[in-house]
């Protein structure tokens, strides 16, 4: 006795393994997005410090981590929060003090052009880190030796660490000390788009692996343009 | 024939999804919550840092919805359920069982994982979360594309039995090897599928241990910060739990892919025009997911070396 099947055990049948197949395919693509890059995503900006004649003395970068990159970087400096939500004044002093210790291939996240031309920065100083309700806040400044005359020059400065490993996103508007009136800062922020293959391609890198392409991180960076004069 | 034309529709089914879905943002939109609900739960453990306790209940409430968008971003454990779904014969109520199981295994492991090396080994943070992404993850690929090679012997083994019953069956020949425990009596049209004696009905305590082991092996890198941080801040007791409610979140998406799977299966083989197919179909799709699972694995696998 042969068992026929009727058009809607059919449809039953296509109703039942259309969402595991669809699972398994989701499993299967995007397996390894686990491990993808980036893996720490920082918050923060750049402002601009001007002298007379708006001459760029230095940048200031600020750093915002996430509430739980926070706890998980205080814990792993076996440090912890007080009763009142904040480090211990001998806790943030200590912390200060490591974090000043850059690492050799620091690459400073603040990356200026001015008129298409690099621009050398200094090594980074001024470290100030506080716990701003819950979040991690540093904020450091990287020099121009000499400072820069900046009139009529097309100044962009893109936030961004070139393996990725960190997304830097900007979120606060920048500043202009000491000049303000006579320029504007404008922020264009990267759009991300899924289909992107670098994107794709970055998702599949390990903690451990280095992006095999120079500088990637400057593909993905929200940028800051600064004129100056008008 | 007709098993052939499911075959057919689930082939196509399964490259109109990967046409249609855009999968890259799902993974996206999972991991983009999960960071959300993160930070959710660090708001928690600072709130309850500060004496207050009813932040207790945030804390549990952000570590159910991490739990759970865990699991609906890349991950091995569902696809393992989903991979025994459909390619045994186990029950629903079972595999969602296993996947509640599975799912506290992990947690649990990960609490003694954490909490038994600051206690014992008091090794750093650092350390701790090194050892679960460097060995614990390898380990546990591993032993997870062994349960997909399971899946393939199995299937292969059965498959040239299933197929040759069913030409028998075509030919009204009943010469072929009865096997004990088949039961004829309330089917008069032969049944003559792989028997349960013969497919992995995950009956055994040995099958379910290694199940359960191979998922509970590496503990999720969410549970294992989560543990660091609540030691760190003198909130031992609350990340436990905390942990073991992640847990739950997690088998909550895990025991849909179960009932699905298993669901799946039932329909496939409900709609294979008659039984002697739906015992090739079966061992096919053993074959077929015990395939996936290894391909995934290994995969994963790879990008941890």
């Amino acid at each position: 006795m042969k068992r026929t099947i009727s058009k809607s055990r059919f449809w039953a049948a296509v109703r039942h393994v259309a969402p595991v197949i669809a699972l398994t395919v989701f499993t299967l693509s995007s397996a390894n997005a686990v491990r993808a890059h980036p893996h720490v995503f920082i918050d923060g900006g750049v402002d601009f410090h001007l002298s007379e004649n708006d001459t760029l003395k230095a940048l200031r970068v600020t750093w915002l981590y996430d509430a739980f990159e926070t706890l998980y970087m205080l814990s792993s400096h076996d440090m912890s929060l007080t009763q009142d939500g904040v480090l211990s004044e001998d806790d943030r002093v200590a912390l200060t003090d490591r974090l000043s210790n850059w690492p050799d291939d620091f690459d400073g996240s603040a990356h200026l052009t001015v008129n298409g031309q690099a621009v050398n920065l200094a090594w980074p100083s001024g470290l100030d880190v506080q716990i701003i309700d819950g979040r991690l806040r540093l904020t450091f400044l990287r020099g121009l030796e000499p400072p820069l005359p900046l009139k009529d020059a097309d100044v962009e400065v893109a936030f961004y660490e070139s393996t990725y490993f960190f997304d830097f996103s900007i979120t606060k508007t920048p500043e202009v000390i000491a000049n303000k009136d006579n320029c504007r800062a404008t922020v264009i922020s990267f759009e991300p788009n899924s289909h992107d293959p670098l994107l794709k391609a970055l998702a599949k890198l390990s903690r451990e692996e280095t992006p095999t392409e120079a500088n990637v991180g400057a593909n993905f960076a929200d940028r800051i343009y600064l004129r100056c004069g008008q | 024939m007709r098993t052939i034309a499911v075959l057919a529709i689930l082939a196509l089914l399964f490259g109109g999804a990967l046409m249609v879905i855009d999968f890259d943002a799902i993974a996206q939109w999972a991991a983009t919550e999960q960071r959300g609900f993160q930070n959710g739960m660090a708001d928690a453990i600072r709130a309850l840092r500060m004496g207050q306790t009813e932040a207790l209940l945030a804390l549990f409430a952000g570590a159910a919805a991490y739990g759970f968008f865990h699991a609906v971003g890349p991950g091995h454990g569902k696809a393992l359920i989903g991979g025994v779904g459909l390619g045994t014969q186990v029950s629903a109520s079972r595999l969602l069982l296993l996947s509640v199981a599975s799912s506290l295994a992990q947690s649990l492991w990960a609490i003694v994982l954490v909490y038994g090396g600051f206690w014992i080994l008091e090794v750093s943070a650092n350390h701790m979360t090194a050892l679960a992404e460097d060995f614990l993850a390898p380990l546990s690929y591993l032993a997870i594309a062994s349960v997909g090679a399971l899946l393939v012997w199995r299937g292969a083994r059965s498959l040239p039995q299933a197929t040759a019953q069913h030409h028998d069956a075509d030919h009204h020949h009943h010469n072929h090897d009865h096997h004990s425990d088949h039961d004829h009596s309330d089917c008069g049209c032969h049944a003559h599928g792989p028997s349960p004696s013969q497919v992995a009905q995950l009956s055994s305590l040995r099958e379910t241990v290694a199940l359960i082991t191979s998922i509970a092996i590496r503990p999720c890198t969410g549970a294992i910060f989560l543990l660091v941080i609540a030691w760190q801040m003198d909130l031992h007791l609350a990340g436990v739990l905390a942990v073991l409610v992640m847990g739950l979140g997690t088998a909550s998406f895990t025991g849909l892919v179960a009932v699905s799977s298993v669901a799946a299966r039932t329909a496939a083989l409900a709609s294979a025009d008659n039984f002697k197919a739906a015992g090739v179909a079966f061992a096919g799709l053993q074959v077929l997911t015990g395939l996936l699972v290894i391909w995934m694995s290994l995969s994963l696998l790879r990008y941890t070396l």
